[in-house]
């Protein structure tokens, strides 16, 4: 009964605020397939074991259907999957020890095209100027063979022109032609960010944030925000984790600094509110605050990944990283846990379709 | 005589005992043939297997294949040729020992074994002793125990052995063996090498087997010499050098390679006194390998482990039907590479094993043994076996024992995670055997067992570090069944062999309630050879029931090989065997490992020459 009713609220709160959401989603409230509506979560699978697999999940995580790339393309998705990016109709799902990325209608899950050739360790997309640009790292031992690769998105097909950056780019998110690449050092550690000009496909310029930065978020104003999460102890060198606000203008930073033994991730943004994950806690700040929540909203918790919509904080929790994951949800307004569900192997990435 | 002597000993391990002073005789020669004289010895309780040359020569020189078709033992292969681990009664890779003339050779680096770097080519039998042995042969003795031996013949010979092969994927191989002897003086050397494509065709697609090429070089010398009556030096060496791409899984293509060096070397000094027997033993040991992420670039991550070993074996006959041992060792063991600094290890064992022949039906053992090691506290393990022969055809066996298996270099110094405070995995553990043997043409043996296994090392995320850590987490039960056959039939001319294995093992992850992951609970194996004069023939088979992996299962799957082989000139000096074999005949698509689909079918063409 409670959870009917939650089912209703969230129904409800779903449609109030895809009514008056203006990202760049598809945004109708007409199904469009049988995997709209809800949330995707890739669950990475165990390393070399090929056992990667996409997980369905309503909103409120009372419908959930796991391995769906699996069902619906009667094949295995692949090795390790990294990343889910979407534009327009489609959804491009990472997979990095396959080296390849599963191009997918994102309502049905349908295959379109698999691009499996340039790619070397792939991890992000993001695309800007009808261009998908993928991080790699290249070989994971070698700090100068990493780039981003270009994928056509009118035909789906990756060009032979790579663009070279520096060791280790992960995240990348895109603001009209600028595409701004994290670069968390792969097996090292980094402590850059590149800015590329997808009109040029060049680096335009770098800019120097926090050590080993793991989450980049863009606000209404155009500014980026990157969360670090610092060296960690064991290379000998540990530094504390480091929030940068990149302006989006000038790339001037302001920063706020974690203690040196802090290792925070899993930034998320929403109206104007900022949501973090250290050791085992969610903080949350506003974004014009100057200094670091000392109270955390959540505690206990044992997240791979986390996200944050409509006032509700989706998190996957990995467990032993051999068995099936999980998914939790909390009413970021009462700080309560409102659902949990099982995924696949490894749950990482959440992403709202 | 010797020779023959010896012989009769290698095939008849349990023979029941004869006359005390033949006792003696044979005792005393064992110490100076054998190397490994505790196999023989001290396990009246356990169920032992040997592998004699002529199984072992019909398996190409791949240790995995030989013991896939020939023992009870699962083998976890990411794709033929490639890493092979061994699962020995449900245990894991790590609670397998591989013994080399009596030594332990387990990785210091990861404590496993792969099967895939040791050659068969220059062995003289190979042994597989079920059951837990770690008061004999150390840490991770837990599943059982295998043996591979060299031992010394001072009959007046000189024997060469050189083989010539060809088969599918492009596999070349080629051996040589010389062995010699005479009063003083025995030894045999031995080099052994293939390179393969391995590119065998994945069945039910167009694709290959990507990225499998490989080769392996294998060195041996091994040498006798009788100082006096009553000492004997001895020498042996090994070297295996592999080179290995690094194949591609269905899902995930790759580009790496793996090389690996392991040399063994050993001194042997044995002393055979009136009433006492005494051998010390030095031994160096290296391994080492490096990891090509990209086989294309000289850009490679590396590790190292030596070992330098001391031991000394000291026998009294205490009286005519009882005799005390004390084994002390000594090991100083260092490891480098890309994820440790320096970390180094002494270690030191005494082991007492009581040796009673309580009546010609009943005799026993009791063994006890404490380490002390630097870098954290060992238990004290103990083990007991008996057998006992109730009638003609049957005769009782059991055994009992702790183990052990400690932490590896990788568990405690790996950085980042090494733990520092873990602890040894122990087991406890025992077997009851039941053999059988009838009309001297039939032996039949049936084993049950039960393993307790805790404190179990595994790799676990750590939420503060945001890294892994291994911790003694998991304790896990083995228990099952096992059925090995044996038949000789001779009519007229035409001789018949079966030797048929089945196993039965249920497991248990204790933590989760699951079984563990790749163990089958059914495997069984059969072979099936003919002889009539020159002409052999013979049928490997080769059943693994479904196995549970993470997130899913693998299909069982059935394997069979036939191969015949053909010697001529049989009776003169120089004698060519020309051997043809078809290795999985029905062309059966199967994985030992997820996604890593092993050889269909495939032919071999050998040539032996004999002079």
């Amino acid at each position: 009964m409670i959870s009917k009713k939650l089912a209703l609220l969230f129904l409800s709160m779903t449609l109030l605020l895809t009514s008056c959401n203006n990202d760049d989603d598809d945004t109708t409230t007409e199904s469009l397939g049988d995997y709209d509506n809800g949330l995707l979560i890739t669950n990475e699978g165990n390393f070399g074991q090929g056992n990667a697999s996409i997980t369905f999940a309503s909103y409120d995580l009372s419908v959930v259907e796991n391995n769906v790339f699996n069902a619906v393309n009667s094949r295995a998705l692949g090795d390790t999957a990294q990343s889910i990016t979407f534009n327009g109709d489609l959804a491009y799902i990472v997979l990095n020890v396959s080296n390849s990325i599963e191009v997918v209608n994102r309502y049905t899950l349908q295959s379109v095209a698999t691009i499996n050739t340039v790619l070397n360790n792939p991890r992000h997309i993001a695309f800007a100027n009808g261009k998908g640009y993928v991080t790699n790292w290249g070989d994971g031992g070698v700090a100068t063979d990493d780039f981003l690769a270009i994928i056509d998105a009118s035909t789906n097909t990756i060009e032979t022109q790579t663009i070279s950056v520096d060791e280790g780019p992960e995240k990348v998110i895109a603001n009209g032609n600028t595409v701004y690449v994290a670069h968390q050092g792969g097996y090292g550690q980094n402590n850059i960010v590149s800015v590329i000009n997808a009109a040029t496909d060049a680096v335009s310029t770098t800019v120097t944030v926090g050590d080993v930065p793991n989450s980049l978020r863009l606000d209404s104003n155009g500014d980026l925000w990157v969360l670090a999460g610092g060296t960690p102890s064991w290379t000998g060198n540990e530094t504390g984790g480091k929030l940068s606000k990149i302006d989006g203008s000038d790339y001037s930073v302001t920063s706020i600094d974690f203690a040196g033994t802090e290792h925070p991730s899993f930034l998320a943004l929403e109206n104007g509110t900022l949501y973090y994950y250290l050791s085992g806690s969610v903080y949350k700040m506003d974004a014009d605050d100057t200094a670091l929540p000392t109270t955390a909203e959540l505690n206990g918790l044992n997240f791979y990944g986390m996200e944050v919509k409509d006032n509700v904080l989706y998190g996957v929790d990995a467990i032993d990283y051999t068995s099936n994951g999980m998914i939790l949800s909390y009413s970021l307004s009462s700080n309560e846990e409102t659902n949990f569900a099982t995924t696949g192997i490894i749950p990482g990435g959440v992403y709202f379709n | 005589m010797i020779r023959i002597l010896f012989f009769v000993l290698l095939l008849c391990c349990y023979s029941v005992a004869k006359a005390q002073t033949s006792i003696d005789s044979i005792q005393r020669l064992d110490e100076v043939v054998l190397s490994d004289v505790k196999l023989k010895r001290y396990n009246e309780g356990y169920k032992l297997t040997v592998l004699n040359d002529s199984i072992l020569r019909k398996n190409g020189n791949s240790l995995t294949d030989v013991l896939r078709f020939n023992s009870n033992i699962y083998f976890k292969e990411n794709g033929y040729g490639m890493v092979s681990s061994a699962s020995f009664r449900g245990t894991n890779a790590s609670q397998t020992a591989v013994i080399w003339n009596g030594i332990n050779i387990n990785s210091q680096l990861n404590g496993q074994v792969d099967f895939n770097t040791i050659s068969t080519a220059n062995y003289n039998n190979i042994s597989i002793r079920s059951g837990g042995g770690s008061v004999q042969y150390g840490s991770g003795a837990i599943g059982g125990t295998v043996h591979l031996s060299n031992d010394s013949d001072f009959t007046k010979h000189i024997n060469h052995r050189l083989q010539l092969g060809y088969g599918s994927f492009e596999t070349e191989n080629a051996s040589y063996n010389v062995s010699f002897g005479n009063n003083n003086w025995s030894g045999n050397a031995g080099v052994s090498y293939v390179n393969t494509e391995n590119d065998y065709r994945i069945l039910g697609t167009d694709e290959k087997n990507e990225n499998g090429a490989f080769n392996n070089l294998d060195l041996n010398l091994n040498l006798g010499y009788v100082l006096s009556q009553k000492d004997v030096l001895k020498v042996y060496h090994q070297n295996f050098r592999s080179d290995r791409a690094f194949s591609s899984t269905l899902l995930a293509p790759s580009n790496s390679k793996y090389e690996t060096e392991d040399y063994r070397s050993m001194l042997e000094w044995a002393h055979v006194g009136d009433n006492f027997t005494s051998s010390l033993k030095a031994v160096h040991l290296l391994e080492q390998f490096k990891y090509f992420e990209n086989k294309d670039l000289n850009n490679y991550s590396k590790g190292q482990a030596k070992t330098w070993l001391v031991k000394h074996h000291y026998k009294r006959n205490v009286s005519k039907n009882m005799a005390l041992s004390v084994i002390t060792d000594y090991s100083y063991i260092t490891a480098e590479g890309n994820s440790y600094v320096d970390p180094k290890r002494n270690a030191f064992s005494a082991t007492a094993i009581l040796n009673h022949q309580f009546s010609s039906k009943f005799r026993y053992n009791l063994n006890v043994r404490k380490d002390v090691i630097s870098d954290f506290k060992s238990p004290l393990v103990f083990a007991g076996d008996l057998s006992y022969k109730l009638g003609e055809p049957y005769t009782l066996k059991f055994n009992a024992s702790k183990n052990f298996r400690v932490p590896t270099f990788n568990d405690l110094y790996w950085n980042p995670g090494g733990n520092l405070d873990l602890e040894p995995e122990e087991s406890f553990q025992f077997d009851l055997g039941h053999q059988f043997k009838i009309l001297k043409s039939i032996q039949l043996k049936l084993n049950t067992f039960y393993i307790e296994t805790s404190d179990l090392i595994q790799w676990r995320p750590n939420a503060e570090t945001n890294y892994w850590n291994p911790v003694n987490i998991a304790n896990a039960k083995h228990y099952g069944l096992e059925v090995e056959l044996g038949y000789l039939k001779q009519i007229h001319a035409h001789y018949f062999n079966l030797v048929a294995a089945y196993s039965y093992t249920e497991t248990e992850d204790v933590e989760k309630n699951q079984p563990l992951y790749y163990v089958p609970l059914h495997k069984g194996n059969t072979a099936l050879s003919y002889n009539f004069k020159s002409f052999t023939a013979y049928y490997q088979h080769l059943f693994t029931g479904e196995v549970d992996i993470i997130g899913g299962s693998l299909n069982g799957y059935d394997v069979g090989n036939l191969g015949c082989s053909y010697e001529l000139n049989a009776t003169g000096k120089l004698n060519y065997i020309l051997d043809l074999k078809v290795n999985n005949i029905y062309n059966t698509y199967y994985e030992n490992v997820a996604l890593r689909p092993m050889p269909n079918r495939n032919f071999n063409i050998q040539l032996t020459l004999k002079f």
